[in-house]
């Protein structure tokens, strides 16, 4: 891979805030013009990453390069390059005129600026004399999410960072501003980093997953996470021969057995390739776990027509990658009992 | 009780006939407060913003001082502005002392703390999404900073509107500093205390009266700051 | 509104505020440190006009407590003094501070108290009647102030050989004004002393039938003697001494004496000039 492709490069990024650490990527590479989703339960540190990709905060310690530059907040390199779009709409004090007009006045772009502002508003469905007067506290939160996108895509930039861009925001705005997106990619090679609880629509458009848990990112393949509370298992079990195991106890008295940590790891991580689907359980014990779910949700990926099906074990949610075919022949559906297969052995621990 | 009915009614008298101790009064505390609001605005907003914007050692302690200060006698500012300008003092060759420029200095020492307190808190409120839209628009450190304290003009307004009410109505600097000479640095507080000191409590209710008439003037126009 | 132009606004009315305030230093001008019963009797209203006509000097004052008036005039911020205590204002002139004394009128004070006088000291001297309120036990209010007013309060118990009262029940310090202390009085029926001049307005202010009168007056040591005093030159230099020499002289010149016999307080006759 050329150097020239990538646009993001983050090593041994640790972020704290006060004692607490939040973020922990040893080496993420983001390429040019690709579209990359983040995708993790709230507080795992997506708008955490977004904002150092923004260059809006400096990482406690870690570097993250930028075009092969150290990236440095209100440097050259990266300032009006880079945007970010808030989860929660947000916009100046001041009209909607004013507002898109922002960040070209700071880079002294004034030339045809009426003009400018009547396309940004155009592309997120906005009449221009409808509203480009109008006060930023005369708009609803569709409306203004709207205006803070075009606010941005106005500057043309190299990077758009979405925070939940649809998340706040009414499905005809959601639209708009996914189409935005795709267009500014499409026109200027913008490069998209997306984070949303929108899997269907993100599964769609992005080219990579993310997905972050605990400050932690598991590239695709790594999405399934067992947390604990483990307990060791009694040694005195004549199947316990040598090597040591820990107990995952589920609510509804299905038991999952591991290969103990070697330290303090506390997160148990199995990589979709060693998880096999069945019907039912088999009876020659070729897994040490088989674990009775149901299908909770069936997603077409963008690339090679994938689909990504969630199962539903108790508490905790498999995800793993299926082709076509084999939906089809096993007659998968939304609410199917399924279960799920895989080895004690095959755990990494985190 | 009388004496409080008596006192709209003289204060109507006064403000009609054009009294012309009551109307230099009147100008005198005009501009000795709006001097003196100005300053401590001019003063207090960039340090406000400086103590609230970043965070460093020592800062909780600072604030601490600051919310002190806050809490200041007036007579207590009086007298140590004073000790300065007393022909006694390090700067009694400057000749403020019974001048409007001393209560001045004096009141502005009063409101800074106002200003600089309440801009503090109004920076340190301020929405974390701010800063990240301003960074996304390209702004640099100097943008954010001037582009902050306009977003923020209306708390900062307050401070202003805070710090005049504070400085229009005060007594101990005016008197200690001022001197309640007629026609020269006697201000409406002073003289609604001398007033009442010689037992002329209708008068000193009037003037009571077109004080709290000027305050609501002035809060009135900056109202119509605020619809902008 | 334009930025630009708010901006501009405020930045133009502060200038013209800042001018405004500037003082310009007259030449002829005198600075007096004064005491607030005086001021507040309303004579130098009306007496020092004359003053500035007569002798083209611009004169301003500024009123306090009378320890105040003497350290305005040992520090030096004002030019002259008008005030009435004469053990300390003999003391400054022998401390250095004042050069000139020149006692210029006098009025008094008075001991008033309830119609019905429970300690009865109706007509009696000063001395006889502060021992029949002590031995009677009767309420006297005293400003407790350290004022000059107090200051000679103090003198009078200890005249009548009694040591102050500081601690007994029926001795009441307000700690406030001279008015104050007059209305505290009435409140508790009880006794003050008092100087004429807030008398006469305390008793026009009751319509002219006030509950608490004028006991005991007339003695010599009740009498308040008001003096005119100069800087001494070698304490302030800067101080202007001869123009303050010009005040001093005036206030015992024919024109002033009389019109300080003629002043009047809502119709009542307050100060006697004794100019020599």
């Amino acid at each position: 891979m050329a150097i020239n492709s990538i646009i993001f490069n983050l090593k041994k990024i640790r972020h704290f805030y006060g004692d607490k650490k939040v973020l922990e990527i040893d080496d993420l590479e983001i390429e040019k013009g690709s579209i990359t989703g983040l995708i993790g339960p709230n507080g795992s540190g997506k708008s955490t990453l977004l904002k150092l990709l923004a260059f809006a905060e400096q990482p406690t310690f870690g570097k993250i390069f930028y075009k092969g530059q150290k990236g440095l907040p209100f440097s050259h390199l990266v300032r009006s390059k880079v945007t970010l779009l808030t989860q929660k709409p947000y916009l100046l004090k001041r009209t909607v005129f004013d507002n898109i007009v922002y960040g070209l006045k700071i880079r002294k772009d004034t030339a045809e600026l009426e003009k400018k502002v009547k396309k940004a508003l155009e592309n997120v469905g906005l009449d221009y004399a409808l509203f480009s007067q109008r006060k930023w506290h005369e708009l609803s939160g569709g409306e203004a999410q709207r205006v803070a996108m075009a606010a941005r895509l106005i500057l043309k930039p190299e990077v758009l960072l979405l925070d939940e861009p649809t998340a706040s925001v009414d499905t005809e705005s959601a639209k708009l501003i996914r189409k935005a997106s795709l267009k500014a990619r499409e026109k200027w090679g913008t490069t998209l980093v997306v984070a949303s609880h929108d899997l269907q629509w993100l599964y769609s458009i992005t080219d990579k997953q993310l997905s972050l848990f605990e400050g932690h990112i598991f590239s695709a393949g790594m999405e399934n996470i067992i947390t604990g509370p483990f307990e060791n298992m009694d040694s005195n079990n004549s199947e316990s021969k040598g090597v040591k195991k820990v107990i995952k106890k589920l609510s509804d008295g299905q038991i999952i057995i591991l290969t103990a940590p070697h330290n303090k790891e506390n997160k148990a991580v199995i990589r979709k390739s060693n998880i096999l689907l069945n019907l039912e359980k088999s009876k020659d014990n070729n897994f040490t776990n088989q674990l009775s779910g149901h299908i909770s949700s069936l997603l077409l990926e963008k690339k090679q027509s994938n689909i990504i099906a969630t199962i539903i074990v108790n508490d905790f949610s498999f995800v793993l990658t299926l082709s076509a075919d084999q939906i089809s022949s096993l007659s998968l559906y939304p609410g199917k009992d399924v279960v799920i297969e895989f080895d004690h052995n095959d755990v990494e621990w985190v | 009780m009388d004496f409080i009915v008596a006192g709209f009614v003289k204060a109507i008298e006064l403000l009609i006939s054009g009294d012309n101790s009551t109307w230099t009064a009147v100008w005198a505390t005009l501009k000795v407060s709006t001097c003196s609001m100005l300053l401590s605005v001019g003063a207090g907003l960039p340090c406000g913003f400086l103590i609230g914007y970043f965070d460093f050692k020592g800062k909780k302690h600072l604030r601490t001082i600051l919310d002190t200060l806050l809490a200041l006698p007036t007579v207590f500012i009086g007298l140590a502005v004073y000790a300065f300008i007393s022909y006694q003092g390090p700067l009694g060759e400057l000749g403020l002392l019974f001048t409007l420029t001393g209560i001045a200095i004096g009141q502005t020492i009063l409101a800074f703390p106002i200003v600089t307190a309440i801009t503090a808190s109004i920076i340190e409120n301020i929405d974390q999404d701010l800063k990240l839209t301003l960074v996304s628009l390209g702004a640099g450190k100097r943008n954010i900073i001037a582009t902050c304290l306009w977003e923020v003009r209306f708390g900062i307004l307050t401070a202003a509107v805070t710090a005049y009410g504070r400085v229009l109505t005060e007594v101990g600097i005016s008197m200690m500093v001022g001197g309640n000479i007629k026609y020269s640095t006697r201000t409406i507080t002073t003289a609604i205390a001398l007033e009442t000191n010689k037992g002329q409590f209708a008068d000193g209710i009037a003037l009571g009266v077109v004080l709290i008439t000027i305050a609501f003037i002035v809060n009135l126009s900056l109202s119509f700051l605020r619809r902008q | 509104m334009n930025r630009k132009q708010f901006f501009s606004g405020i930045i133009a009315i502060f200038f013209v505020m800042l001018m405004a305030i500037s003082v310009q230093a007259d030449s002829k001008s005198l600075m007096m440190a004064t005491t607030t019963s005086t001021d507040n009797t309303g004579l130098l209203d009306y007496l020092i006009p004359h003053f500035e006509k007569e002798t083209g000097i611009a004169l301003k004052w500024t009123s306090t407590g009378t320890g105040k008036a003497l350290k305005l005039g040992q520090n030096c911020d004002v030019d002259v003094l008008l005030v009435h205590a004469p053990p300390a204002e003999k003391k400054y002139i022998a401390s250095g501070y004042g050069k000139d004394r020149r006692e210029v009128m006098y009025n008094d004070f008075v001991i008033i108290g309830p119609a019905m006088d429970p300690a009865g000291i109706k007509g009696k001297g000063i001395s006889e009647a502060f021992n029949m309120i002590k031995g009677k036990k009767g309420i006297f209010i005293s400003r407790g102030d350290d004022s000059g007013t107090n200051k000679k309060e103090k003198l009078l118990w200890k005249n009548a050989g009694i040591q102050l009262p500081d601690k007994e029940k029926w001795y009441v310090q307000t700690g406030q004004g001279m008015l104050a202390s007059i209305n505290v009085a009435e409140e508790r029926k009880g006794y003050t002393m008092t100087d004429r001049g807030t008398y006469i307005k305390y008793n026009s202010q009751k319509g002219g039938n006030a509950p608490l009168k004028v006991l005991v007056e007339g003695d010599a040591i009740l009498l308040n003697q008001y003096s005119v005093l100069t800087l001494d030159p070698k304490n302030c230099p800067k101080a202007k001494y001869e123009l303050a020499l010009k005040f001093s002289d005036w206030m015992a010149s024919k024109n002033a004496q009389d019109l300080i016999k003629d002043f009047r307080l809502l119709g009542k006759e307050l100060f006697i000039p004794n100019a020599k």
